[in-house]
């Protein structure tokens, strides 16, 4: 048991570590060309008024801050979803919650309700992604049991049905309007306003400390739903209380970022390879891993072709996709 | 000592006013291809700081720094350039529009014009706010009275029936309520294509025998649409052969003076007979 708290902590240091490595090294670069040995000055700076205390402290930090809670809140849904259905292919995206809130945010746009203000947007995807998660909670739940296999199907078609409707709301909308959907579509984490930065990063923190309440049920039903009911879990709380859970968090992600592919199917698995299949360990490893994932993508997003910026999701489809083919291929041979 | 002492501070104070003197001028950043030739029309292009990487005309817009593409643009590299205005389009990625004016920036968010009187309001709104209202006045009543001119003289003649193609897969044709449908009407042609969102089906065009087509270049596509056009021999522009392929962004991104130049080479297209 000691030996486990040990563990513990060695792991999730280190990944704490590593997210903040990363996030220093991303509050230092930039196409501002900020000398790196100026930053800690500029930060302390009392007046705080220059150019460059605002480029650190209101362009780059809230990105990093957003990326953090972006990308830790879809790696800690993809660990779980995985988790519960025992299936490595499934991915926050898969049950179509991320359909349902380009649904919403699409509709807002067409009927003009968008220039109201900017929590609209993020209100709007919300809603879309609570549609998709009453829809399939009703169709697959009978007298409190949640049926996985039936979830998973579902959850695919209502995507399918979704990016249908968001097709047709673009060939209706005018040619500005459709662009500004695209973009939606397209993601990324330049937020600017504060409080739905904070609304991101608490919904992420309070989810893992809910997710880790559940860590020993997640430990037995990974065995099999069967094994687990014998081993004195209340498997169908658990299975109701975290695929809800789980579909908030990634609806909460997808109304404040985008769609930001690859996230939450790469990062789980990079992160059980590391750490092993505890779920002690993966859940917090999984959510710092995840936004030090972000972040690294993000800031090589941001400078690649400075000034341009290329969209995050580029990032994150390339570098997680042909990381994992590597890994996968040295696992294999090794 | 005590006159070297004076003398300097004379020569600060000099130098203080004279900046004080230019602190009128301001610092530009312009993310749109036509806002930067429009800047450069006003006379005011030394104080214009920042480009995009589509801001090709004038040549000389190429030698400024580049702050992003289109839609995307760089919000660190607006910060360093220190703007006092930033002129954006509705294409301007609107979450990055909301950061520079979140930070206190003077941000004016110019829409894509519908139609040529827009155009001539948005150049006005844009000679304001830099201080060039009379230049602009000028620059507008000569093209207004050029337009005017061509007008005139187009009215008289017989209106063929025109179908603009922008758009291949789905194809999208130019309803009456977009921008380069007034190219069209001023150019003494009749778009045959009511006001919506302009999705249309190839037999419905068919259907309605255009006298003209017109395609905006789509790249390569832009040869391609047309030898689809050309299949159906029974329409009046494949007949005419009264198919045409002109330059994207001479239709799209237009200025005041752009305009007038482009609605000259449309009336060519609409009526070769006409003579300036």
């Amino acid at each position: 048991m000691k030996n486990k708290t040990v563990q513990w902590f060695c792991y999730t240091g280190s990944f704490l570590a590593l997210l903040l490595g990363i996030g220093v090294l991303s509050l230092c670069v930039g196409s501002a060309g900020i000398p790196v040995k100026d930053v800690l000055s500029i930060l302390f700076d009392k007046q705080g008024l220059s150019v460059q205390h605002s480029i650190l402290m209101d362009v780059r930090l809230p990105r990093i801050i957003l990326g953090i809670a972006v990308g830790g809140s879809l790696s800690l849904a993809g660990v779980i979803l995985q988790g519960l259905f025992r299936n490595p292919l499934v991915e926050p995206y898969t049950l179509g919650v991320s359909g349902g809130a380009a649904l919403g945010v699409a509709l807002s746009i067409l009927l003009g309700l968008h220039h109201w203000m900017g929590w609209t947007l993020p209100l709007f995807g919300f809603t879309g992604a609570l549609g998709v998660i009453g829809l399939l909670y009703m169709l697959n739940a009978r007298r409190g049991i949640v049926r996985l296999q039936g979830l998973l199907l579902n959850g695919v078609m209502l995507s399918f049905i979704a990016s249908s409707l968001v097709m047709l709301i673009l060939s209706l909308s005018r040619a500005e309007d459709a662009h500004g959907i695209i973009f939606w579509i397209m993601g990324g984490l330049d937020e600017p306003q504060w409080s739905v930065i904070r609304v991101a990063i608490l919904g992420g923190i309070t989810a893992l400390a809910v997710s880790f309440c559940f860590v020993r049920d997640l430990n037995a039903i990974s065995l099999g739903e069967e094994e687990a009911k014998h081993l004195g879990i209340n498997v169908e709380k658990t299975k109701r209380v975290l695929f809800l859970m789980t579909a908030f968090l990634t609806g909460l992600s997808v109304s404040v970022s985008g769609m930001i592919g690859f996230v939450g199917l790469v990062v789980p698995h990079a992160v059980r390879m590391i750490v092993g299949s505890d779920y002690r360990l993966l859940l917090p490893s999984a959510f710092l891993g995840g936004g030090a994932f972000l972040v690294f993508c993000d800031m090589l997003a941001r400078i690649l072709i400075m000034p341009q910026e290329l969209p995050v999701g580029v990032m994150t489809g390339i570098l997680g996709g042909s990381f994992f083919i590597y890994a996968l291929s040295r696992l294999e041979n090794g | 000592m005590r006159i070297r002492i004076l003398c300097l501070s004379a020569a600060i104070f000099f130098g203080i006013s004279l900046g004080a003197s230019r602190a009128g001028s301001l610092r530009i950043i312009s993310l749109g291809p036509a806002l930067t030739e429009s800047v450069f029309t006003l006379g005011v292009s030394d104080q214009l700081v920042g480009v995009t990487t589509y801001c090709t005309k004038p040549v000389q817009a190429q030698e400024k720094d580049k702050v992003g593409a289109a839609v995307e643009f760089n919000v660190e590299k607006v910060l360093t350039l220190n703007p006092t205005l930033v002129l954006a389009t509705s294409l301007s990625d609107p979450k990055s529009v909301a950061k520079l004016q979140s930070l206190g920036i003077n941000v004016e968010v110019f829409p894509a014009a519908r139609s040529f009187n827009q155009l001539c309001e948005e150049f006005l709104r844009l000679a304001a706010l830099i201080g060039e209202q009379e230049k602009a006045e000028t620059i507008l009543t000569k093209v207004r009275a050029e337009v005017e001119d061509i007008r005139g003289k187009t009215s008289v003649l017989p209106k063929p029936s025109v179908v603009v193609q922008a758009g291949a897969n789905p194809l999208w044709v130019v309803p009456q309520d977009y921008f380069i449908n007034d190219f069209i009407e001023y150019a003494g042609g009749e778009n045959i294509i009511p006001a919506g969102n302009g999705h249309f089906s190839r037999e419905k065009i068919l259907g309605l025998n255009p006298d003209v087509i017109i395609i905006t270049t789509m790249g390569i596509v832009g040869d391609e649409e047309k030898q689809k056009w050309e299949q159906y021999r029974s329409i009046n522009a494949v007949k005419n052969r009264r198919i045409y392929i002109v330059d994207s962004d001479k239709f799209c991104s237009p200025t005041p003076e752009g305009f007038v130049e482009t609605l000259k080479e449309t009336v060519k297209l609409l009526h070769p007979e006409y003579e300036e």
